[in-house]
C-alpha cells in the first residue's frame, strides 16, 4: 500500500463539465457514471406524465431555466428523448456554472440513481476550470455539505488534474473541451494564473461547420438538420439527391426551439466528429482535395461525399481568415495565438520546461488530425516541443476526472480534505484557503 | 529429472526387468492403491500390471509451490484512521490487514514544513530596514512564501500585495534570501562557524546575475529563424573544420610514428611492439566515442600515441628505499623539457643501445682514435651501468680531444697559409684550396675539412637532419593541440 503512495479512502471524483458529468470512485482509470450536462425540463411543473404539446409556448424565452421545482430530465433517458413542450438547459456559460440549480439533480442523477452510492459516505472530490470564481467554488462547497451531506471535500482544478493524469506535476495543459480551449501551465502542481488563457474557440468552430451545413454550396443545397426524433419514415437515396422522407406531423407542434436547436446541434457535432479533420500542415488547397472525400449521412436520408470543406472546420482552431477577423472583431483567439499568449507570459526559464511536457487533453483534441497539426504549429516556432497525446480516447475526454482519480486515492492527499467539521467551523474561507 | 527405469524401458517399449516394480514400490509405498488421475474402472482393468502406464497417469509429481500466504486467509478490515498531519479530527475508513497495528497514519510523515524566518519588530527596525520594502510587504512576502513552500514560480504568479509595486522573480527572492542572510548573520549561533557560513551559502543569491542570465535566456529564444539556421551552419561548418583538423593529425601521428620509431634509437622490433599498442589504444578511444563526439577534447599529444605516458606510471612509494633494494636506476627525462614532447618519452632499452653517439663529423674520426688506444668502443662486453658511464665519459673526453684537436689543426692551417700566402705573394693557387684534398682522410695530421662540404659527408649527415625536422614537426603539432585544447574547452563553456 505504501509503495504507490495510494491509499484508497472509497472517494468519489465528480468531474462536472460543460458536455458531461462524470462520475466515478477514485482510484479507477474510468468513471463510473457519465451524464450528459445538457437536461430536459417542463416549464410548467405538474404535468408530469401527461403528454401535451400546448404548454410549449407559454415558457419565457428570455431566462431559459426551469423553475426549482420543475421536473427534470436527465441522464441519459433526459433529454435526447423527445417530450412534448420539453425545453434544454445548459448549467455553464463560458465554461464556468452559471445557473445552480440543476446541478444537484445533475449530480445526485450520477451518484444515485447511476452508481447507487450514498454520497453521505464518501468524501468527494469535484473539478473546477483554472478560471472558476471564487463564489462558484463556494457555492460547490455549500452544494456539497448542505445538500449532500458529505463527510470531506475538495475542489481541485481541471488543468492540475489534466497533468497529473499525464503523470507531470509541471506541464502546459492544452484542453480542448466542448465549449471552451484552454491553456494552463501548471507548475509544481499550480496553476500559473498569469498564464491561463482560454477562449470559446470550440463554439466558434461548431458554428463554422453549422454555417457550412446549412448553406447551399455550388454542389449541393442547404442541409436540413431535422432531428431523428422527427422523422417518421424516409428512402434510402442516392448521394447528393435531396432526401425523400416524411416528418412526425404530431410533434412539431409539441417541440420546443431549445430542444431543436440542441439536437440540431448534436447533429453538427456527429458530423464534425465523423468527417470533419484538418490537414497537419496547414491549409493548402491542393492536399485538401487530394484528400479522398468522406460520405455522411444525415437523419433525414440526405447523404453526400464531404470532400475540401470538411478540412475547413479544423482550420478555424489555428487560423482565422482576416475577413472573418475583420467582421468580429470579438473573436475567440485560435490556439497558436493562445499559445504565444501563455508562453508571454511565463518566465523565461519555464517555458523550456512547459514546452517540453505539453499535455493535450479534452474531447475536442480527438478532432481529427488536432494532435499532428498542433506539433506542427508548435515546432515551426520553438524547438524542443514534446507533445504528451494519450491515444486512448479514454484518457484524453476524461483526463480531468482521472486526474482527480489519481489525486483522491493517494495517501498523502488525504490531509488536503476539507471536512465537515472544518466547513461549519471556518466557513466559505476555507475553500479558497485550502484549495490554492 | 528423475527418469525411473521403467519409464526409459516404456519408452522404449522393452521388456519391464524384475528389479523395475520394486523400484517402482519404493516411489509409490503402495502398488495397489489406486493412483490418482485414472478411472477405478480403468485400473482395474490395467490393474498393478502396468506399473509404467500408471506411472504415466498419475499426476505428474511437480516441484512444491512455494507457500507465500505463511498459511491461511488474510483478514481485511474496514477501518477509521486520523491523520495527525490534519489539525481537525476527520475520520476516514480504509481497508487494511487485521494484522496491522493501529497506529499513526502513514502518509503523515510526509507532512513537512520547510524552515522559515521571523523576526521581531526590532530585528526588523535594526536589521532589514529596505527602501525598496516596507514592513507588511515584507510581512506578506514571508508569509506567501511559506504558504507555497518557495516555489519561487508559483509565488511570483500569486504575488499580489496591494498598492504595492510590480515585483519580478528576483526582487523577491532577493528580499527574502538578503532578509534571511541577515538573520542568520545577526542572530547568536549555537554551532560552529562552518555550519553556519554553509548555511549563509545556502542562502545566498545574486539578483544582477541571475538577471543577466534570464536577459540571456530571453534572447536566445528570441532569436529569428534565419539567425538559428545562420549558427547551425556555422556549427556545422565548425564541426567539418575539427573533423578536418583531426583527420589530418591522426595522419601525421601515423607519419610520426613511423618515422621517429625507427630514429629515436629504439631497435625495430620495440617500434613495431609500440605501435599496435597505440592503434589499440586509439582504437578504444575511438570505440568509447562513439564515433563523432567532439565534446573530448582531442588527444593531448602524440605522445599517447607512441606508447604509454611516463607520466600514467604510477610511482612506487617509497621509491629510494624500494629502488635501492631491487637495484632500479631511474632515468631522468630530458631536462628542460617541460611540456609533453616527443623528448620526454623514454620507452624501455638497454643501456647500451643509449650509448652516446659522437657527432657523424667526427665519429670516424673517434672511431680511429679509439682503434689506436684498442677499444671497440662499438660494442661492450658488459655494458653494465658503470662500464657503460665509462665509455660514456671516454667518449666524451676523445670527442673533446678530437674537437680541440681540430681547432689546433685549423690554427695551424692558417698559419700555414698565411705563411704561405706571405711566402708567394703573387701566386694564390689551388693547392690552398683544403677542399681538394680528400674529405674523408683518417689522417688526422692533414688539413682538416668543412662539415658543410660535399656531398658524401651530406649523405653521413642525412638521418641526423631528419631527426631535425621531424622533432620540429612534433613541436609545432603539440602547440596545434594545445591551441584546439582550449579552443573546445572554451566552446563547452559557452
Amino acid at each position: 500500500m505504501v509503495n504507490y503512495g495510494g491509499d484508497e479512502v472509497s472517494a468519489l471524483v465528480v468531474d462536472v463539465g460543460s458536455s458531461s458529468v462524470r462520475a466515478g470512485y477514485a482510484g479507477d482509470d474510468t468513471p463510473k457514471a457519465i451524464v450528459s450536462s445538457y437536461y430536459g425540463y417542463r416549464p410548467t411543473a405538474g404535468d408530469s406524465d401527461v403528454q401535451m404539446g400546448d404548454t410549449a409556448g407559454e415558457s419565457n424565452p428570455e431566462a431559459p431555466k426551469p423553475r426549482s421545482d420543475a421536473k427534470l430530465y436527465l441522464g441519459q433517458h433526459g433529454p435526447s428523448i423527445w417530450r412534448a413542450g420539453m425545453e434544454i438547459g445548459h448549467p455553464f456559460r463560458d465554461g464556468l456554472m452559471s445557473d445552480f440549480n440543476p446541478i444537484p439533480a445533475l449530480i445526485s442523477h450520477a451518484l444515485v440513481d447511476v452508481m447507487r452510492t450514498n454520497p453521505s459516505e464518501h468524501p468527494i472530490l469535484v473539478t473546477e476550470p483554472a478560471w472558476n470564481t471564487s463564489a462558484n467554488r463556494e457555492r460547490m462547497a455549500e452544494i456539497m455539505f448542505e445538500e449532500f451531506q458529505v463527510p470531506a471535500f475538495y475542489i481541485a482544478n481541471t488543468g492540475v488534474l489534466n497533468a497529473f493524469a499525464a503523470g507531470k506535476g509541471s506541464a502546459l495543459v492544452v484542453d480542448v473541451g466542448h465549449s471552451m480551449a484552454s491553456i494552463t501551465p501548471v507548475v509544481d502542481g499550480f496553476v500559473l494564473r498569469k498564464g491561463l488563457v482560454y477562449s470559446a474557440l470550440p463554439k466558434l468552430v461548431h458554428a463554422h461547420a453549422k454555417h457550412i451545413l446549412a448553406n447551399p454550396t455550388p454542389v449541393r443545397r442547404g442541409i436540413e438538420l431535422y432531428p431523428h426524433q422527427l422523422i417518421a419514415t424516409k428512402f434510402p437515396v442516392e448521394p447528393g439527391a435531396p432526401g425523400q422522407f416524411t416528418l412526425h406531423e404530431d410533434r412539431l407542434a409539441g417541440t420546443t426551439d431549445s430542444w431543436r436547436s440542441w439536437y440540431e446541434n448534436r447533429e453538427v457535432d456527429e458530423w464534425i466528429q465523423s468527417v470533419a479533420s484538418v490537414l497537419d500542415q496547414g491549409w493548402n488547397e491542393q492536399a485538401a482535395a487530394s484528400r479522398p472525400p468522406r460520405q455522411y449521412e444525415f437523419p433525414t436520408g440526405y447523404n453526400m461525399y464531404f470532400g475540401a470543406e470538411r478540412f475547413q472546420v479544423g482550420e478555424q482552431f489555428f487560423h482565422h481568415s482576416p475577413q472573418l477577423v475583420a467582421q468580429n472583431p470579438n473573436l475567440p483567439k485560435n490556439i497558436p495565438a493562445l499559445l504565444s499568449e501563455s508562453l508571454r507570459a511565463c518566465d523565461p526559464d519555464l517555458r523550456q520546461v512547459l514546452m517540453g511536457n505539453v499535455v493535450l487533453t479534452g474531447g475536442g483534441s480527438l478532432f481529427a488530425g488536432f494532435a499532428d497539426r498542433l506539433e506542427t504549429e508548435l515546432s515551426r516556432n520553438i524547438p524542443h516541443v514534446k507533445i504528451h497525446a494519450p491515444g486512448n480516447p479514454m484518457e484524453r475526454r476524461y483526463g480531468g476526472w482521472l486526474g482527480g482519480s489519481i489525486l483522491a486515492s493517494l495517501g498523502t492527499f488525504h490531509q488536503l480534505w476539507i471536512s465537515r467539521e472544518e466547513w461549519q467551523e471556518y466557513g466559505k474561507a476555507i475553500v479558497g484557503q485550502r484549495c490554492k | 529429472m528423475a527418469l525411473s527405469a521403467s519409464d526409459i524401458r516404456s519408452a522404449l517399449s522393452l521388456p519391464q526387468s524384475t528389479p523395475a516394480p520394486a523400484h517402482h514400490r519404493r516411489t509409490h509405498p503402495s502398488t495397489t492403491k489406486k493412483p490418482d488421475g485414472i478411472s477405478r474402472e480403468l485400473y482395474s482393468l490395467i490393474g498393478p500390471s502396468a506399473p509404467s502406464l500408471a506411472a504415466h497417469l498419475a499426476k505428474p509429481r511437480l516441484r512444491q509451490k512455494p507457500n507465500l500466504g505463511g498459511g491461511g486467509t488474510v483478514k481485511w478490515e474496514h477501518r477509521p484512521f486520523g491523520n495527525s498531519a490534519r489539525s481537525d479530527t476527520l475520520q476516514l475508513f480504509h481497508w487494511v490487514k487485521q494484522s496491522d497495528p493501529i497506529g499513526d497514519y502513514p502518509f503523515a510523515k510526509y507532512n513537512v514544513q520547510p524552515k522559515s524566518y521571523t523576526y521581531s519588530q526590532d530585528e526588523y527596525s535594526r536589521l532589514l530596514e529596505d527602501s525598496e520594502w516596507t514592513k507588511e510587504e515584507t510581512d506578506y512576502l514571508f508569509s506567501i512564501v511559506q504558504e507555497y513552500d518557495l516555489r519561487w514560480y508559483v509565488i511570483h504568479d500569486r504575488y499580489n500585495f496591494p498598492d504595492g509595486p510590480i515585483r519580478a522573480i528576483e526582487d523577491l527572492k532577493d528580499r527574502y534570501y538578503s532578509v534571511c542572510r541577515k538573520l542568520i548573520r545577526n542572530r547568536p549561533w549555537p554551532g560552529d562557524e562552518s555550519t553556519r557560513s554553509q548555511l549563509l551559502n545556502s542562502y545566498q543569491f545574486d539578483k544582477e546575475r541571475e538577471k543577466m542570465r534570464k536577459n540571456y535566456v530571453a534572447s536566445l529564444e528570441d532569436r529569428t529563424p534565419e539567425e538559428i539556421a545562420e549558427e547551425e551552419a556555422l556549427f556545422v561548418e565548425l564541426k567539418r573544420l575539427e573533423q578536418n583538423e583531426r583527420k589530418f593529425r591522426k595522419e601525421r601521428d601515423d607519419l610520426l610514428r613511423t618515422l621517429l620509431g625507427a630514429d629515436s634509437g629504439l631497435p625495430d622490433i620495440v617500434v613495431e611492439e609500440d605501435g599496435p599498442a597505440a592503434l589499440s589504444i586509439e582504437g578504444i578511444r575511438k570505440k568509447k566515442k562513439g564515433g563523432l563526439d567532439i565534446d573530448l577534447p582531442p588527444t593531448p599529444s602524440n605522445i599517447i600515441q607512441l606508447g604509454p605516458p611516463v607520466s600514467k606510471r604510477p610511482p612506487p612509494p617509497k621509491s629510494a628505499i624500494y629502488d635501492a633494494q631491487h637495484c632500479i636506476v631511474r632515468v631522468d627525462p630530458p631536462a628542460g623539457s617541460s611540456n609533453t614532447t616527443k623528448v620526454t618519452h623514454v620507452p624501455a632499452h638497454l643501456r647500451s643501445f643509449k650509448l652516446p653517439v659522437p657527432k657523424a663529423t667526427i665519429a670516424p674520426k673517434v672511431a680511429q682514435a679509439l682503434a689506436e688506444l684498442g677499444i671497440t668502443y662499438s660494442r661492450l662486453v658488459m655494458p653494465t651501468r658503470d662500464n657503460c658511464s665509462q665509455l660514456e665519459s671516454l667518449l666524451d673526453a676523445t670527442t673533446a680531444l678530437i674537437e680541440t684537436k681540430k681547432i689546433v689543426d685549423r690554427v695551424e692551417q692558417d698559419i700555414r697559409v698565411l705563411k704561405a700566402r706571405l711566402g708567394i705573394r703573387e701566386s694564390e693557387s689551388a693547392d690552398r684550396d683544403p677542399k681538394e684534398s680528400t674529405p674523408m682522410d683518417v689522417d688526422l695530421s692533414k688539413e682538416d675539412r668543412d662539415g658543410e662540404g660535399g656531398g658524401r659527408a651530406q649523405s653521413v649527415i642525412r638521418g641526423r637532419k631528419q631527426l631535425c625536422r621531424s622533432i620540429s614537426v612534433s613541436s609545432i603539432d603539440t602547440s596545434t593541440s594545445v591551441h584546439t585544447r582550449t579552443g573546445t574547452k572554451r566552446q563547452k563553456r559557452g
